[in-house]
């Protein structure tokens, strides 16, 4: 093997030589295509409708939470108030702590449960609002309500509460104004 | 009805017998009269007292939050005596991933004195070697005997007490069986059938070998490296057990209305009928998420912490509660709420308001600055200094080792515990001049609160990582006092969830017996209160957990009032 090397060398010197010699330069290459193939790009940019169409469909999902949210608690307030205005005291308390929850709920986006599909996103890096998380508008992993709203929706709730232990009238509608309020500034019954 | 004086107080402590280690420290003279910056005085006695068992945490690293979480501890009367018992959960001792040591738990029997003598080996409760986490005690089976349950990581032990000073760990053979990592437990009388069950949180879904294989992955302030979690771990949930007429225990979670649908990192338990109405509520203390709040109606329970105000604090943000005190503290006659929080935000103290409501009120009772920096654990209410209201203690301590390589931050490893005197409704820090025993720095957890010198004043058992037990002697100033000591009956339903309130210079006090308390641990179960000047109680109303009372008109105060409720 090495012997065979050996012939070989004397000649391949020589070759390479006379190349230079001669002044003899390889014929320049074509500019490398240095872009991203446009087939990963296309596929990139489908990609890239899939994920901003999640994002868009979590934003409608969680809205659709709050609208069935808004529409049960509009249905108990008008069960509530007409068992107050009944004289019904126990069924009022009843129908107001059902409110109560509800108008809680929406300002948690949900109940515990949804708490739980939230917090697992979180767990893997899901942040609907980053940017207005590190604003302080949004709490972490909140997709519609915002922190201002959630404080308000949470007190409107214990309001209701409080109306629910003292049959309170007044503070029940200054309670779900507050809420009513709310809502409409999330622009979630509208929709 | 039975009422009569068990044992008259004695303020003078009594010259240690041999085998308790060194005489305990003389108290210092009382302060009576004595102005406000001085009315406290604690001394830690654990080490003359014979407390001495090392409770095992872990790493020194604490590489994962089961090495930082700590354990519980109980004060009890296990060998009806009518002096206080302690008890001490232990945990395991790691090298990296190697067991060095799987602690074992303690039992101390009390002499009355403020000494103990451990009989843990003679009793039988020292463990199966698992690592121990709470401790919650009570006649559970109703046979007239104080039983213990311990919660572990991946088991629990009931410790049935046979009676004769040793205890038979049964909770297999009643149907305990929980393999997670469980934290805070309270046994109470859900649907009010006279049987008492148990309500157990649950922290972290892992494993043991997630726990021995753990390195520290989470970034500090981008300065340290620290134990990874709660967050991004999965939550364990809660379980509930439904005691049978047979005293056996079922799985009754889903079906009372106690499915964990956050898996929220459950810590501290505590059972109270908050709404008095009757029957018994459930108040679980979430780290990092929202608190939980299961109203009792008729045996079905429903979580309404959202809408009540006890899930959040005032801006709505779940906190990271440890532990959890209850008690009225503004006198009004209702039932609040405090919880311990992580460092660098505060603990929260929720007002009851009326209709079973809560607010934040922490900033206006002065609680925000005192409690803002220190890791808080174990919490209760007590009269310390017998002045007729609710004083508060808090246990602290970081969990990241870590720390004290970074001062600028004003946070240490080793924490003081803190004093919060109640002063007409508002706490005032008075930790700095309440003794020796709030000087000294510890990494602090489980709080126990009981009156273990006879004295007639609370002491508290404190727990501490990768040390022993610390017992801080109450020297403060001596208002009067009443200790009542309600019992029931063997077979004629719990002791649990019985109301004392007694009416003394025309105000009226309340407490309720529990059992699971504070974070991770159990207070003595008689009621102790101060009555200030008042040198006789115009009345004490107990109010059993059947519904009947027992009311006693004229009683001396500076006594331990047995008070026996007639059999149903």
């Amino acid at each position: 093997m090495r012997s065979a090397l050996r012939v070989l060398a004397l000649p391949v010197l020589l070759v390479s030589v006379t190349l230079l010699a001669f002044g003899f330069r390889p014929a320049p290459a074509p500019a490398a295509d240095v872009a991203t193939p446009a087939e990963l790009v296309k596929s990139y940019d489908t990609l890239a409708d899939a994920i901003l169409a999640v994002k868009h469909t979590e934003e409608n999902l969680v809205r659709a939470i709050l609208a069935g949210g808004w529409a049960h608690a509009r249905a108990e307030h008008d069960r509530a108030v007409a068992a107050l205005s009944g004289g019904s005291r126990d069924a009022a308390r009843a129908s107001l702590e059902t409110l109560a929850a509800l108008v809680a709920q929406l300002g948690s986006e949900g109940d515990n449960s949804v708490a739980a599909v939230r917090k697992r996103l979180l767990e893997g890096g899901h942040h609907h609002n980053a940017s207005g998380e590190a604003q302080g508008i949004y709490d972490e992993g909140f997709v519609v309500v915002t922190r201002e709203a959630r404080k308000a929706l949470l007190d409107a709730s214990r309001a209701i509460g409080q109306a629910a232990a003292s049959g309170d009238r007044t503070g029940l509608d200054k309670a779900w104004a507050a809420a009513e309020a709310t809502v409409k500034s999330l622009a979630v019954a509208e929709r | 009805m039975i009422a009569r004086l068990v044992a008259p107080a004695a303020g003078v402590l009594l010259a240690l017998a041999a085998g308790c280690g060194e005489a305990l420290p003389p108290a210092p003279p009382a302060a009576a009269g004595a102005p406000a910056a001085a009315r406290f005085a604690f001394t830690d006695i654990a080490p003359q007292a014979g407390l001495a068992r090392i409770t095992r945490a872990g790493r020194p690293g604490k590489d994962h939050l089961l090495d930082s979480a700590g354990t519980g501890v109980a004060l009890l009367d296990c060998d009806a005596d009518g002096r206080l018992d302690a008890f001490v959960v232990n945990g395991w001792h790691l090298d990296g991933a190697q067991v060095l040591e799987r602690g074992r738990h303690a039992l101390y029997r009390g002499r009355g004195d403020g000494a103990f003598e451990d009989v843990t080996d003679a009793a039988g409760v020292g463990g199966a070697g698992d690592w121990g986490c709470g401790v919650a005690a009570a006649d559970q089976d109703g046979d007239g005997h104080t039983d213990i349950l311990v919660t572990s990581f991946g088991s629990l032990a009931l410790y049935r007490n046979r009676g004769d000073g040793t205890f038979t760990d049964v909770a297999a053979g009643v149907g305990l069986l929980s393999p997670a990592w469980n934290t805070g437990a309270a046994f109470f009388d859900a649907e009010g059938d006279g049987d008492l069950d148990l309500y157990v949180a649950g922290y972290i879904d892992c494993t043991l070998d997630d726990v021995l294989s753990a390195r520290r992955t989470l970034d500090w302030k981008g300065k340290e490296l620290v134990a990874f979690g709660p967050f991004g771990l999965p939550g364990a949930p809660d379980v509930f057990f439904r005691q049978g007429p047979d005293g056996r225990h079922a799985d009754a979670t889903d079906e009372a209305g106690f499915r964990d649908k956050a898996l929220g990192f459950g810590l501290g338990v505590r059972a109270l009928d908050h709404d008095d109405d009757g029957d018994t509520d459930v108040y679980v203390a979430n780290d990092s998420d929202p608190n939980y709040l299961y109203r009792n109606e008729g045996g079905a329970f429903s979580d309404v912490a959202f809408w009540c105000g006890a899930a959040f604090d005032a801006n709505g943000a779940a906190q990271a509660s440890m532990g959890v005190a209850a008690g009225d503290a503004d006198g009004d006659g209702l039932t609040d709420l405090f919880c311990t929080h992580f460092s660098e935000d505060h603990s929260t103290f929720y007002r009851q308001l009326p209709g079973g409501l809560f607010e934040d009120a922490t900033v206006p009772v002065g609680l925000r600055e005192p409690t803002y920096m220190p890791l808080s654990w174990g919490t209760a209410f007590a009269d310390l200094d017998a002045d007729a209201d609710l004083d508060l203690v808090v246990v602290n301590g970081h969990i990241y080792p870590q720390v004290d390589a970074h001062p600028e931050f004003g946070m240490r490893y080793l924490q003081t515990p803190l004093l919060l005197e109640n002063v007409g409704g508002r706490f005032r820090d008075a930790s700095a001049q309440a003794g020796p025993g709030f000087a000294s720095a510890r990494a602090g957890r489980g709080l126990a609160v009981g009156d273990v010198d006879g004295d007639g004043d609370p002491d508290l058992l404190m727990s501490q990582m990768d040390g022993p037990p610390v017992l801080l002697r109450n020297d403060s100033a001596p208002g009067a006092w009443l200790i009542v000591d309600a019992r029931v009956p063997p077979g004629d339903g719990p002791l649990v969830g019985t109301r004392v309130s007694v009416t003394a210079g025309g105000r009226t006090q309340q407490r309720d017996v529990a059992s699971g308390d504070s974070y991770l641990s159990s207070h003595d179960p008689r009621t102790h209160f101060g009555l200030g000047a008042a040198e006789r109680a115009e009345e004490v109303l107990v109010r059993w957990p059947d519904g009947t009372q027992t009311r006693l008109a004229d009683v001396p105060a500076r006594q331990v009032l047995r008070v026996e409720k007639a059999r149903g």
